[in-house]
């Protein structure tokens, strides 16, 4: 048996398993991060993808290069806008944005999160033949939709990585017009402030009376 | 006592900034440990009758002018965790203010007096006897009166808050205009973002600067590490102060006989459970509520935009008893951020056609009486909230999701997304069911928030059951007190900042 395919079977056998929660640490933008550490920690890459030679932009210093391409490939397969009046993905930096909230976490956390964007990507070898970062559009989102309906583990990362991306798209104002998002608009609209509330009549005495009534 | 003065705009506040000394010492009467819905009404309640007060807020002040009014771009630098705090298993996000101010900063406005059965079971099961509606009324009066608590008018009813109330009137339920605790609100719809024109009567236009009128003083970046005490009696805390590039600037102590803990439901236990006091009952970072929510959108015929115009309106509160569903339904305006978050319309296409749809959304949160299974701990030097929806919670969660579904379909909705990780549409009533009693209680099936923990150092009259009595002193050392949410025996169903507000008032006057 190859390695590939011993490290395979072990993947496969916890994902059989099922990773218990405690084997999680957690993080979300918006309820949700675990990751697989145990599983997926200390393996090599299950196959090798031709961007792994691809390098990454040099603002992405907060991301690996595994990283990169694969939210970069998530940005694809998850803000898919031909046919609609949305702002293309492209024009929106939505991977550096994911970074931005990567760089929130603490080092713990970030690298159990590191660790599960791994398991997430290698796991794809397993049901596709392929590493999520090569998957073509239409079977990506199979992946991610068959991970939504998965065990913990799965619901988690899938979970994760779409609210990250989702997030880091419609943050950005050029996505905001094509729906008629308002945005800030105190500003825009000259409402004036209002500054601190007047000081309560309250007087010492008095209060104490009202609280014994 | 020292003359008054009071500031028509901005807060003292001392910030990392600002410290010049490695060492600082402070002599207070009291020193109080958050600048929240607790910690500012008590500051204020006792500066005002002449006490010595120093409030230290670990979070950062952020002044009115510098909100965003974008989402995202709040959750970083106005939640605790950056908006990342999550239970343990990552499925239910804990949202908590962490600036000066606390959470009243960044929430929705929603005023609720604790609902009298609430009351009347807090007396019955934790020997509560003195907390009765009479007791506390006058206390819900005056910080009413103080915060401007009134019925939302006409205006501020959005188009969502529209919806909601005609299909509720449809279906026969109750629904009523929210109370709260605004001033002229200027309709942005971004309560969640800090409210930039200051209309929001949140502690940071109020209680804060009245306290600091009295004499109180602010330091922000400040966190206490330590409470002492010896011979049980508090004697004061020591904290740090950290710079925003995560520095440590200088080391605090401040010696005070009265120490009140108001840094909110997770980490008020975690730093009693860290200096291992008042827990002789084994109950510090026990009984932890989270009150969760979720937030049910759906799609309408016509325009609704959700994020125009007062961000909540209207509530349903016909299944509030607990005999009757032990839950309420909110309506709910939300950004493309937040609705991006809470649906699962599908995968790639079906998710932006979804969102290229966002101004036909509106949303209902659903708000359950869940019973206080959690608990807050320190695991490995972190902290931990183990948090899971009970079994038995989870029956009033899927009515609470059904009666949503209902309403929303009877407000005229055509397609009601269920918060679930995999994909779930109800287009008629006959689909609710099936959507619905297919969901499992289990980790990240559901997409929950919690806005409101609760109960983690709960109140009673009973040392070896509860950590605090009815006045919030710790049954165990004299001089240290409890005045967050942390408090509250059982989940109050209902938004619990008028009830924390009232507890720290009455807890503040008896002390004084």
């Amino acid at each position: 048996m190859s390695s590939q395919q011993q490290t395979a079977r072990r993947l496969s056998s916890a994902f059989q398993q099922g990773v218990t929660r405690r084997r999680f640490l957690k993080w979300g933008l918006v309820g949700s991060a675990g990751v697989a550490a145990a599983a997926a920690g200390g393996f090599a890459l299950l196959r090798l993808s031709p961007l792994d030679d691809r390098p990454k932009p040099d603002w992405a210093d907060g991301l690996s290069r595994q990283e990169y391409h694969l939210f970069d490939r998530a940005r694809v397969a998850l803000l898919p806008t031909v046919g609609t009046d949305l702002t293309p993905s492209d024009q929106v930096p939505v991977v550096r944005n994911v970074q931005g909230i990567l760089g929130f976490m603490d080092a713990a956390t970030r690298k159990d999160v590191a660790t599960g964007l791994t398991l997430f990507d290698n796991a794809a070898v397993l049901f596709h033949g392929k590493r999520f970062v090569d998957l073509d559009e239409a079977t990506a989102r199979d992946y991610f939709d068959a991970w939504s309906r998965g065990n913990v583990v799965q619901r988690t990362l899938g979970t994760v990585i779409k609210q990250l991306t989702y997030t880091s798209y419609w943050r950005d104002e050029s996505t905001w017009g094509p729906v008629e998002f308002d945005g800030p608009v105190s500003d825009r609209w000259g409402i004036a402030y209002l500054g601190n509330a007047p000081l309560p009549d309250q007087q010492p005495d008095q209060a104490t009376e009202e609280g014994n009534a | 006592m020292s003359e008054v003065q009071w500031r028509s705009s901005g807060l003292p506040v001392t910030e990392a900034k600002d410290i010049t000394q490695s060492s600082l010492t402070l002599d207070a009467d009291v020193v109080i440990v958050g600048s929240g819905a607790g910690g500012a009404v008590a500051g204020y309640e006792l500066a005002r009758r002449g006490k010595k007060v120093v409030i230290l807020e670990a979070g950062p002040y952020v002044p009115s002018k510098d909100f965003t009014e974008r989402f995202p771009d709040s959750l970083e630098t106005l939640y605790q965790d950056h908006g990342g705090q999550t239970n343990k298993s990552g499925d239910l996000l804990v949202l908590q203010g962490a600036c000066v101010g606390g959470s009243t900063v960044v929430n929705g406005c929603v005023c609720f007096r604790t609902p009298d059965f609430i009351l009347q079971d807090w007396q019955r099961d934790f020997g509560l006897s003195d907390l009765t509606s009479e007791e506390m009324a006058p206390y819900f009066d005056r910080v009413e009166k103080n915060l401007s608590i009134e019925d939302n008018k006409e205006h501020e009813i959005a188009r969502h808050g529209q919806l909601i109330r005609a299909g509720a009137n449809k279906l026969g339920w109750s629904v009523k205009p929210f109370k709260r605790n605004i001033r002229e609100c200027a309709l942005t719809g971004h309560c969640l973002s800090g409210c930039k024109t200051e209309r929001k009567q949140s502690m940071l236009v109020s209680y804060l600067p009245w306290a600091t009128a009295h004499g109180a003083r602010i330091f922000a970046d400040t966190r206490v590490t330590e409470v002492l005490a010896d011979g049980g009696q508090a004697r004061g805390v020591r904290a740090e102060i950290t710079g925003h590039d995560g520095a440590k600037v200088a080391e605090m102590t401040v010696n005070a006989e009265r120490v009140i803990l108001a840094a909110g439901a997770v980490q008020t236990p975690l730093l009693l459970l860290k200096n291992g006091l008042a827990n002789r009952s084994g109950q510090v970072g026990k009984n932890f509520a989270c009150h969760p929510s979720l937030y049910v959108s759906a799609r309408y015929p016509k325009p609704v935009h959700a994020w125009r115009g007062a961000m909540l309106g209207v509530y349903v509160d016909e299944f509030l008893h607990p005999d009757k569903g032990g839950f309420v339904l909110e309506d709910g305006g939300a950004g493309l951020a937040e609705l991006s978050m809470t649906a699962e319309p599908g995968t790639g296409e079906p998710f932006m056609a979804f969102m290229e749809d966002a101004k036909y959304l509106a949303g209902l949160v659903t708000l359950i009486h869940d019973h206080n299974v959690g608990t807050i701990r320190w695991e490995d030097g972190r902290k931990v909230i183990d948090y899971q929806l009970a079994n038995s919670d989870f029956p009033s969660m899927k009515r609470a999701l059904k009666a949503a579904a209902r309403l929303h379909l009877a407000s005229g909705a055509e397609e009601v997304y269920v918060p679930s990780s995999d994909q779930r549409v109800i287009r008629s009533e006959a689909d609710i069911d099936a959507a619905v009693e297919g969901l499992e209680n289990q980790p990240q099936h559901l997409r929950m928030v919690s806005y409101h923990p609760q109960g983690s150092c709960r109140m009673g009259a009973d040392p070896d059951t509860s950590v605090v009595n009815s006045d919030g002193e710790t049954h165990d050392v004299k001089g240290l007190y409890v005045a967050d949410a942390s408090l509250l025996p059982t989940s109050i169903i209902v938004n619990p900042q008028v009830t924390v507000y009232a507890l720290a008032t009455r807890i503040a006057e008896r002390m004084a």
